[in-house]
């Protein structure tokens, strides 16, 4: 097996100096999808953490343009640039949306799915860190059962959104799941939707550790069980045909992700909450979900 | 191949670059976007608006007009896509009409502070309850986004408008908004001089891009946080191209006038001498009916507000440079803010900051109600004499 480092990033198209916390799955990824991209790239960032990660005015972390744009507009700004960019004969040009949670499954949504409606011509990723983490843990659409934020105290009560299954309605020509602990499978996947015209979805599993409540050096660990527990499972759909890109070898019980979570931790006080068993299930049943797609 | 409604006059001065059309204020709109050679547009309906978008989609269809047009999910969208195409370096046009403007109020700020040169129409209608006629309250409410904004009078100030709004757009690096009322313009049939392609393009050059617009070989970043010192800096610098809008409006008139033979200015007195005892102050089209009326009354005087944002206080002043102290102002307002007094008469207020003019404020013709001659001359016949300054009338109540 070749070793890791070896292969995955081969034109480092970030500088130095990002202002990410410890243990952040924005720089991770935005290492990979700018040196995959390259420096022709516009990127569309709309208010989320890697709006402050990008660096302050006038500074830039990436190679490549980054347009900051409004919390709700990141699809209809991309839109407006693609659709010029094309005026200008710039088609070889990508634009690249790097969004939040918030600003996918929330506020974002509406933009969001005009886009994929119209078919426009970028890739929309989402670092999905399941809660409002640059204003300081607010529960999202994306925000997980069971789950404690600064607006759920006690825990989220309702389950997070199926947004992928959303994406799936608007019949776009490429989505896909990805994890920072799947280095090799994350590139393929930014390398695919890059060859691919047309609206492209990525939608990653980003570790966060001031919200998720766990030590930096955690990340890739706690991002890895998430796809071996099948709660956060790999998997691609190009045209409508699906397919899961990782089959865990065997069956991890979710609390083992929960509980190395402090954002969990109010779940295994008292014995083992009836939320654990439930989340269980939840997942147990999307796993079967998608592999009746992928039989399809 | 002339169309049916096409009418060619033979030979009068300011036709000679021209086509004479029977045309709707929304159409007229539509014509602009595409003699101006906006390559860029953005299209979501609503009423009054949506004649002006139809109108694009069709020219396109035909092969008419060369121009990309996505039909957007929301207004917010719809000003956040032309951001991030005029971002890219096109000159880009969208129009829109009460609530989509309202909905889009937070991508009027970016746009503005992005120094973005988009120019947009506004059909002016209120916002609720329900109500789709001629009201200025949903523009008058962006005055603070840091737009320019023009208030026209018919479709041929509408198309005359849009040209010189690119015009001064481009130069200042500023957004206009250009707004028409709704029905008594938009949907009005009237004769419009269409100019010429070829002079147009003489007017208004193609768009040069710069280290504004984004390039993709030398990148960079935009609208990232901004410290507050640059961001005081930032203000500073819009503050002072703001202060060069009228006297920009004004000369982006002369020239139209010197190329088309048409003038316009900021503001336009009318019968304002020094013998005049009353000057009514209006916006849009209850203009042409106040031209009308005060014909029987040689000691009123008009003043019509072209420019509106940023209000040209200069221009007024000047106008009013030969009128007597005791002539007195009257501001017709067709917009009820939430405050006592209406926008127009705080703008002139303001503008008279200084002096002792008594000045009055008239509400009328709000969510469409009409203000036919009859109204216009009760306004005339407001007794100003037993009334003090800044006193308000509902000139229908």
């Amino acid at each position: 097996m070749k070793e890791e480092s070896k292969y995955l990033i081969e034109n480092e198209n970030v500088y130095c100096g990002a202002l990410s916390c410890r243990g952040c799955g924005w720089s991770l990824l935005a290492r990979h999808v700018s040196s995959v991209m390259g420096t022709k790239t516009v990127y569309v960032v709309p208010a989320c953490c890697f709006s402050i990660i990008a660096g302050p005015y006038p500074m830039n972390l990436l190679k490549g343009t980054v347009v900051h744009t409004l919390f709700a507009a990141a699809a209809a700004t991309a839109t407006g640039i693609r659709h010029s960019l094309n005026r200008q004969g710039k088609n070889d040009a990508p634009v690249v949306v790097l969004a939040g949670d918030g600003g996918t499954f929330d506020i974002g949504l509406q933009s969001l799915s005009g886009a994929a409606a119209r078919g426009e011509d970028f890739i929309f990723i989402c670092n999905n860190n399941g809660a409002y983490m640059n204003t300081g843990v607010q529960s999202s659409s994306a925000t997980p059962i069971g789950s404690i934020t600064t607006t759920n105290p006690d825990g989220k009560g309702t389950n997070a959104k199926d947004l992928m299954g959303i994406i799936a309605a608007h019949n776009i020509p490429y989505f896909a799941t990805a994890s920072l602990a799947f280095l090799d499978d994350l590139q393929q996947k930014i390398i695919k939707a890059k060859s691919i015209k047309g609206f492209r979805f990525i939608m990653i599993d980003s570790p966060c550790p001031p919200g998720h409540k766990y030590a930096p050096e955690l990340s890739i660990e706690i991002s890895r069980l998430a796809v071996e527990t099948n709660y956060f499972p790999l998997f691609e759909a190009e045209n409508g045909t699906y397919k899961i890109n990782y089959l865990p070898k065997k069956k991890v019980s979710v609390s083992e992700l929960l509980i190395r979570q402090g954002r969990f931790s109010h779940l295994f006080k008292n014995g083992t909450s009836k939320i654990i068993a439930d989340v269980q299930k939840q997942i147990d049943l999307a796993w079967k979900k998608l592999n009746d797609r992928v039989k399809i | 191949m002339k169309t049916k409604e096409e009418i060619l006059i033979p030979n009068p001065r300011e036709l000679k670059n021209h086509t004479k059309k029977v045309l709707k204020g929304n159409t007229a709109a539509a014509i602009a976007a595409k003699i101006c050679r906006a390559t860029f547009v953005t299209a979501y309906p609503i009423t009054p608006q949506t004649s002006i978008i139809e109108e694009i989609a069709s020219m396109i269809a035909r092969g008419e007009y060369d121009a990309v047009s996505v039909n957007m999910e929301s207004e917010h969208s719809v000003f956040a896509a032309i951001k991030g195409a005029s971002l890219v370096g096109e000159r880009v046009f969208t129009a829109t009409s009460g609530q989509g403007l309202l909905y889009a109020h937070e991508v009027l700020h970016a746009i503005a502070h992005l120094r973005l040169p988009v120019v947009a129409c506004n059909v002016g209608r209120p916002s609720y309850p329900w109500n789709i006629w001629c009201d200025q309250s949903d523009s008058l409410a962006q005055r603070d986004t840091g737009w320019i904004q023009f208030y026209c009078e018919n479709s041929q100030e509408v198309l005359d408008t849009i040209i010189q709004a690119y015009f001064i757009a481009e130069k200042l690096h500023l957004p206009v908004l250009v707004v028409l009322d709704a029905f008594y313009v938009s949907h009005t049939n009237e004769n419009v001089f269409i100019p010429d392609q070829k002079s147009v393009d003489a007017y208004l050059p193609s768009k040069i891009n710069g280290q504004m617009d984004i390039d993709i070989y030398h990148p960079k970043a935009f609208g990232g946080l901004v410290a507050p010192d640059m961001y005081d800096k930032f203000n500073y610098l819009f503050w002072e191209d703001m202060n060069r809008v009228e006297a920009e409006t004004n000369l982006a008139g002369t020239k139209f006038e010197k190329d088309f033979g048409r003038k316009y200015s900021a503001v336009e007195s009318i019968n304002i001498h020094s013998d005049t005892k009353k000057i009514l102050v209006t916006l849009s089209s209850i203009t042409t009916t106040v031209r009308g009326v005060i014909k029987d009354h040689p000691e009123v005087g008009l003043l019509k507000i072209r420019l509106l944002k940023p209000f040209p206080r200069k221009s007024i002043l000047k106008a009013l440079n030969k009128v007597s102290e005791d002539c007195v102002l009257i501001t017709v307002d067709r917009n009820f803010m939430g405050d006592n007094e209406g926008a127009l008469l705080s703008e002139i207020k303001k503008a008279m900051y200084g002096q002792t003019r008594k000045i009055f404020g008239v509400y009328a013709g709000l969510g469409g109600r009409d203000v036919p001659p009859a109204t216009i001359q009760k306004i005339i016949e407001i007794d100003i004499n037993s009334r003090e300054s800044g006193e308000i009338v509902w000139i229908d109540r």
